[in-house]
């Protein structure tokens, strides 16, 4: 019995110690890097997250509803981790809050990508496979398939409807004279429900202010933001495949390198059918933390 | 204790000379720029000026694996700027690898990056053969 105790206690020692040092890492992982992001909300590129390096991201979705529809905000967390030059991992979780509804927790979602080649390319492709765990509450709209969320029930209505999905994309994307473009093609399979495949699509451009980096350490230098524009929505199904019926949205989008690890993003969507919100704002802050991985590793005693 | 202050100084400047720094790199073999890559020559040659925004990109993009005087990490098997070896490639080569990474390796791809910052990362680069043991130490 006795044994049991020092073992518990030794092992409330351990985890305690392991806590105290993570956050340690978390408040000491100073290391400049870079944040310079992809202004992109919805669209990926095939930048990846550089090897050993976490993110950490907080972004919020907001709707501003027309007639019949409800004023919410879908604020998430996004972890993002370089696993390798070529793999790139991602966890979310998700909430919504309706107005004069509820806020309720909406689910997570695991997701990896995977760029096949190792040089660079005039089209780059990027692999990605999505988990989704989340209840049809879920409004973060991180891409639109099928005929797009459910803006007019409420959340008691949708939260008891959970959603096993699995989602998959190929990203193709280019840089040409310092512009990205880049497409995404978005095939998402519901396990809980016999919906068939729903279709969505993501595409963008974007380009840096200055391509120029002055030597001073400026905030509001023009290289330090990237403009660009975005343009989203769904396609149906394998049931009926067609624009028609779903929500589409263009949004320029903005991204700012407020410092050497942080970076804030904004997006004013305009919805472009019946189904989607008459405007659609996104803002995003970011802080990324360097060599993450390695300094994990030695915590666990990794040579890394 | 004067002496162990001494030792404990000496131990501590030998482990970062030893382990912090990579002047036993070697050049990856499979790792090559093409012929076209090889032959590009830097835009910004003559506006010597534009190194110092290669130095700020260079801590922002390039010291956590090659260390804040670009000498490289031993464990991350990064690259010793300092060294003959990469200092006698060509600015077209510097360019394609900084450009195309070596994801094998552990070495990003910096595309994202516009072209002429890429091409300010190897002028700054230059300045470390010039300047030896030149530091990109924001505080230096």
């Amino acid at each position: 019995m006795n044994l049991v105790v020092i073992c518990a206690t030794q092992l409330q020692l351990d985890m305690r110690r392991i806590a105290f040092q993570l956050a340690v890492i978390i408040a000491s992982a100073t290391t400049i890097c870079s944040a310079q992001e992809s202004p992109f909300f919805v669209t990926y590129t095939h930048h990846m997250e550089e090897p050993g390096n976490l993110e950490v991201e907080t972004t919020t979705t907001t709707g501003i509803p027309r007639s019949g529809q409800r004023f919410y905000t879908a604020p998430y967390l996004e972890l993002e981790y370089g696993v390798t030059a070529q793999w790139t991992s991602e966890l979310y979780l998700e909430s919504s809050s309706v107005w004069g509804d509820s806020t309720v927790f909406t689910g997570w979602r695991f997701e990896n990508r995977y760029k096949p080649f190792n040089r660079e390319h005039w089209i780059n492709p990027v692999l990605y496979l999505e988990y989704e765990s989340v209840n049809e509450a879920s409004r973060i709209q991180k891409e639109i398939e099928g005929g797009g969320p459910d803006l007019t029930s409420s959340n008691r209505e949708l939260r008891g409807e959970h959603a096993h999905e699995l989602e998959s994309k190929l990203i193709l994307s280019s840089d040409f004279r310092d512009w990205n473009i880049s497409e995404n093609f978005i095939a998402t399979k519901n396990l809980s429900e016999s919906e068939g495949v729903e279709f969505g699509y993501a595409f963008g451009v974007s380009r840096p202010l200055a391509t120029l980096a002055s030597g001073e350490n400026c905030r509001l230098c023009r290289e330090n933001f990237i403009a660009g524009v975005e343009m989203y929505g769904g396609l149906g199904s394998t049931l009926g495949f067609s624009p028609h019926g779903s929500a589409h949205y263009i949004a320029p989008v903005v991204s700012w390198a407020i410092g050497d690890n942080s970076s804030l993003r904004f997006s004013t969507g305009f919805g472009l059918t019946d189904q989607s919100n008459p405007v659609l704002i996104r803002f995003g802050y970011s802080y990324e933390l360097a060599g993450f991985g390695s300094k994990v590793s030695r915590l666990f005693g990794g040579k890394r | 204790m004067k002496s162990s202050r001494f030792v404990l100084i000496f131990m501590l400047g030998a482990s970062l000379f030893g382990l912090g720094q990579n002047p036993s790199y070697q050049l990856d073999p499979e790792w090559r720029a093409p012929a076209p890559a090889i032959a590009r020559s830097n835009p910004l040659t003559d506006k010597p000026d534009t190194a110092a925004g290669g130095k700020k990109l260079f801590v922002r993009h390039c010291v956590e694996c090659h260390g804040n005087d670009g000498a490289g990490l031993m464990k991350k098997h990064s690259a010793d700027f300092h060294l003959a070896i990469v200092q006698e490639q060509s600015d077209g080569t510097l360019f394609w690898k900084i450009t195309n990474g070596n994801a094998g390796k552990g070495m990003p791809s910096f595309s994202k990056l516009p072209d002429l910052q890429r091409w300010q990362l190897v002028l700054f680069i230059r300045t470390l053969k010039a300047a030896g043991s030149a530091s990109a130490d924001p505080e230096k």
